[in-house]
């Protein structure tokens, strides 16, 4: 099995850049694919698992100290009533955004490219929503009455305020997830076949024999699938951009100066897909490199990545501009010291941190060298991370901590229950996907293989080749085009 | 596997249909100018008619070329292939740009009607105007559209320019020249868009503002492009240009295209409206209360059923946005919803407070002024080079372009 990786992210107009490098025969996808869960498992990979499940251990003892003594134990309290927990849970909500763009925008835009980070990046989702989930569910004081968050008839004739944003998120968030999870699932279920057929073990044929729901590869399903796909696409692209403005409504319908902006939903949105972006590479790079898949992730899928990530960092980049701007536009002196206090009041270094990390450090991507050195971009991705994490304490902390009156001012300080919860969230995120990792197929494998050069010459445009992607051959050279 | 058309077989000059529709309009452009002007002395009440009337004429026709300008930018930053076919149609409105250029000049004779902001006796009484007057103020304002201009004229022209220098050589290097000038310059265009958007429209009511305004004149700019795409091919195809490489599945992507920023508008201007009227700021929703009265409620309901509603739902499904006697009025209908939009962002401004909807005879001369002599350009443009790249090095993509789905 050759490994050698050659670059594929030359600009030669003339040709497309293969999407899978070295031997390209499909029994080879298939083993890449299904060696990443049929070898044992590493050392690595059991080191890696301990820490995360401790961590995740912590996050469920801290959320019991919760419960057992209240919301006291974290940092909260007059006038900084919202901070980490809220930070947390829109961090991991954005980060969700980034896999449904990959499967449904992309997708929609013929990117063929997605194919080898989709299923990855979609997993990515419902792990990030799970843990965003857990936030709000925790903060409200009395979780044993969380359904109460629900319409339902009740004999108290008690609904929840329709007119909240809150509430929109319990419909936005729940919505996204049954959606993501329908998607991933159903994009997985000829992979799972083919784990099925590839399986040794009883225990292993039932449970993939289960989750396949009889797939037989026949020209009906694929029928059937395909239109299903499309639909999901379709149903999924407004969620993209839905969720994140209706979690930036909890921020921006107020009249608080710093959360009110109009611009508040297009520019949460972007932040979502960037941050998004940033730990699909904080992932996919170890694990190409871990177990092999360099030949399917090739560098030409980092390079368009890391084009997103310079395409929505400017976009973030113009957000914060414009905000700033229009502070001093408005005339309004608060809404002005609001951002005068944010960038340089007790806060600074949070803002530059944020400044530094997502708006200055991924101009680095306006070059070649960077786009192309992997170490570069892991860095990178780590310090978008970081700034993502920032940027939503710095809109909410800041925001916050200069009320009204100055003598309602204050600070906010996390307590060790804040950051070991923080902490414990990050590890039920890497529990998750390590799992996903040893149990299921880590790489769309059937569209994968649709996109490889001698599929796409032999089915032509209208077969298979087209339904994942244009098509992409030189017809004065039709050998020479693809490789 | 399908195999390419021979493009040999269509028809890709313009030539003397071009020279025939570029006359046409000139036409109706020095007419439409003229009778602007006539009505607008006929009013009496010193130009100042006629100045609105020219600027949302202005405003339309301006989104118009950048629409175009930013979808070219777009097509080389992610090396798009289905739609080179297409490049050239807007290559050539992007380069009417330097008519708007010449066109905005009237409004800098009429900047006192139009700006609260550009009376120095006002601004001494407005202790807000006074803090904003290090922007608003007419030298600055001036400087900073002969900027805009710059950039937009400069980019349309370097992209044109490579664009025809590879009809004759086809060097794939032009291509990538291409490529860097759209990377180089897409941050400078939307700044520049950014602040031309408050410039012309957002500060006809000074005090007002909204950070999402150069985003909602951006939704709007492009959603115009793609109503007009297919409105000139059909035309072109209807005049036997073009005929065999255009396909059904062409017209879908430009469809598509309509209605995915058909939404994408209703998004933008969804938000910027809810969050105004969910925070109840007197200082935001004064804005809305001026289109709370009179006949503007009414136009703005007409924009929410005409400019989202109506085209998202008539060309949704796949058939209808294959079927040109759906998709083109529906496209047609889209342009005059983008007209209706800027004239609602505009005009309340005209009577502030007054609620009365001033349509005019003078808003359809101003309006077929500037669109005539825009299109004046537009025809020459496309007449003086092939209707598409022949030797892109991405052209067979385009040419092979099968809807699989």
């Amino acid at each position: 099995m050759t490994t050698a990786v050659i670059d594929n992210t030359n600009d030669n107009p003339r040709a497309r850049s293969p999407l899978v490098l070295g031997d390209t025969s499909l029994t080879r996808v298939t083993d890449l694919v299904c060696s990443v869960y049929e070898r044992p498992a590493t050392r690595g990979w059991y080191i890696a698992f301990g820490i995360s499940a401790s961590l995740t251990l912590l996050l469920f003892a801290m959320i019991g100290y919760l419960f057992a003594r209240g919301i006291g134990v974290w940092g909260l309290n007059h006038p900084v009533g919202w901070a980490f927990d809220i930070t947390n849970f829109v961090f991991w909500v954005g980060i969700g955004h980034a896999g449904t763009l990959i499967s449904a925008i992309l997708f929609l835009f013929r990117q063929k490219w997605r194919t080898s980070i989709n299923r990855s990046a979609e997993a990515m989702t419902i792990f990030a929503v799970a843990c965003a989930g857990i936030f709000p569910l925790i903060h409200i004081g009395r979780p044993w009455l969380a359904y109460w968050l629900f319409p339902y008839p009740n004999q108290m004739a008690m609904w929840p305020g329709f007119r909240s944003p809150l509430l929109w998120d319990v419909f936005a968030v729940s919505t996204y997830a049954t959606v993501s999870l329908l998607f991933w699932y159903m994009g997985m279920v000829p992979d799972l076949a083919t784990m099925r057929d590839r399986a040794t073990t009883r225990p292993r044929q039932i449970a993939y024999g289960l989750l396949s729901l009889g797939w037989r590869g026949s020209n009906r399903h694929w029928l059937r699938f395909e239109k299903a796909y499309l639909l999901l696409a379709a149903l999924a692209t407004p969620l993209v951009l839905s969720v994140h403005s209706v979690v930036s409504f909890d921020f921006a319908v107020s009249v608080l100066p710093g959360w009110h902006t109009t611009i508040f939903p297009p520019y949460f949105v972007a932040g979502a897909i960037f941050s998004g972006f940033a730990m699909v590479l904080t992932l996919l790079i170890p694990v190409r490199q871990i177990f092999g898949l360099k030949d399917l992730i090739t560098p030409k899928h980092l390079d368009n990545m890391t084009r997103i990530i310079l395409a929505t960092s400017l976009m973030v980049g113009y957000s914060y501009a414009i905000e700033f701007f229009i502070a001093w536009y408005s005339g309004n002196s608060f809404e002005l010291f609001a951002f005068l206090n944010r960038s340089l009041g007790p806060y600074w270094w949070a803002y530059w941190i944020m400044v530094t990390c997502n708006v200055i450090v991924p101009q680095v991507f306006w070059f070649k060298f960077f786009r192309s050195n992997t170490t570069a971009i892991f860095i990178t991705s780590l310090l978008v991370n970081v700034g993502m994490w920032f940027e939503r304490f710095v809109i909410i902390v800041t925001s916050l901590h200069r009320d009204y009156l100055p003598s309602s001012w204050g600070m906010f300080k996390p307590t060790a229950v804040d950051l070991l919860t923080m902490l414990g969230s990050f590890g039920l995120f890497f529990t998750l996907f390590l799992l996903f990792i040893r149990f299921l197929p880590f790489v769309a494998m059937a569209e994968v293989k649709s996109v490889m050069p001698h599929v796409l010459h032999e089915a032509g445009p209208t077969a298979l080749g087209d339904y994942w992607g244009d098509a992409p051959r030189d017809h004065r050279a039709p050998d020479k085009g693809a490789h | 596997m399908k195999h390419a058309y021979d493009l040999s077989r269509d028809n890709v000059q313009f030539g003397d249909l071009g020279r025939r529709w570029g006359t046409i309009a000139l036409a109706v452009g020095v007419l439409g100018t003229a009778a602007a002007a006539g009505l607008g002395f006929a009013a009496g009440d010193g130009g100042k008619r006629f100045f609105w009337a020219w600027l949302v004429a202005f405003a339309y026709f301006l989104a118009m070329g950048l629409g175009a300008l930013v979808w070219v930018m777009i097509q080389h930053m992610t090396r798009s292939g289905w739609s080179v076919l297409l490049r050239r149609i807007a290559e050539g409105i992007a380069g009417a740009l330097p008519m708007l250029a010449l066109l905005f000049v009237p409004l800098l004779f009429g900047l006192g009607e139009l700006y609260h902001w550009a009376h120095a006796d006002a601004v001494a009484h407005d202790p807000l105007l006074a803090k904003k007057a290090a922007y608003l103020n007419v030298p600055f304002f001036v400087a900073r559209w002969a900027i805009y201009f710059a950039v937009w004229c400069g980019t349309a022209w370097a992209l044109s320019r490579a664009s025809r220098a590879q009809d004759a050589s086809g060097d794939p290097a032009l291509t990538l020249r291409m490529q860097r000038v759209s990377y180089a310059m897409i941050v400078p265009f939307a700044v520049t868009l950014t602040f031309a958007a408050f410039d012309l429209l957002m500060s006809l009511d000074p005090h007002w503002f909204s950070s999402i305004f150069g985003v909602y004149y951006f939704a709007g700019a492009i959603w115009l492009f793609f109503a007009v795409m297919p409105v000139l091919v059909w035309r072109l195809q209807a005049n036997g240009r073009l005929t065999g490489a255009i396909t059904p599945d062409l017209y879908q992507e430009m469809g598509k295209l309509l209605f995915a920023f058909g939404v994408f508008w209703a998004y933008i201007a969804f938000s910027q409206f809810m969050l105004i009227w969910y925070a109840n700021l007197p200082e935001e929703t004064g804005w809305y209360l001026k289109r709370w009265n009179g006949g503007w409620p009414l136009v703005g309901l007409l924009l929410i059923l005409g400019h989202f509603f109506a085209p998202f739902l008539l060309i949704m499904s796949r058939a209808a946005k294959r079927n040109l006697r759906i998709l083109i009025p529906v496209a047609l209908w889209a342009m005059l919803m983008q007209w209706l939009d800027f004239y609602y962002i505009a005009m309340p401004e005209y009577e502030p407070g007054s609620g009365r909807v001033p349509l005019s005879l003078l808003d359809l001369a101003a309006f077929l002024g500037v669109g005539g002599l825009f299109f004046w350009m537009v025809s020459r443009n496309l007449a003086s080079a092939p209707l598409v790249p022949v030797d892109d090095p991405r052209l067979h993509e385009s040419l092979v372009f099968e809807e699989g789905v």
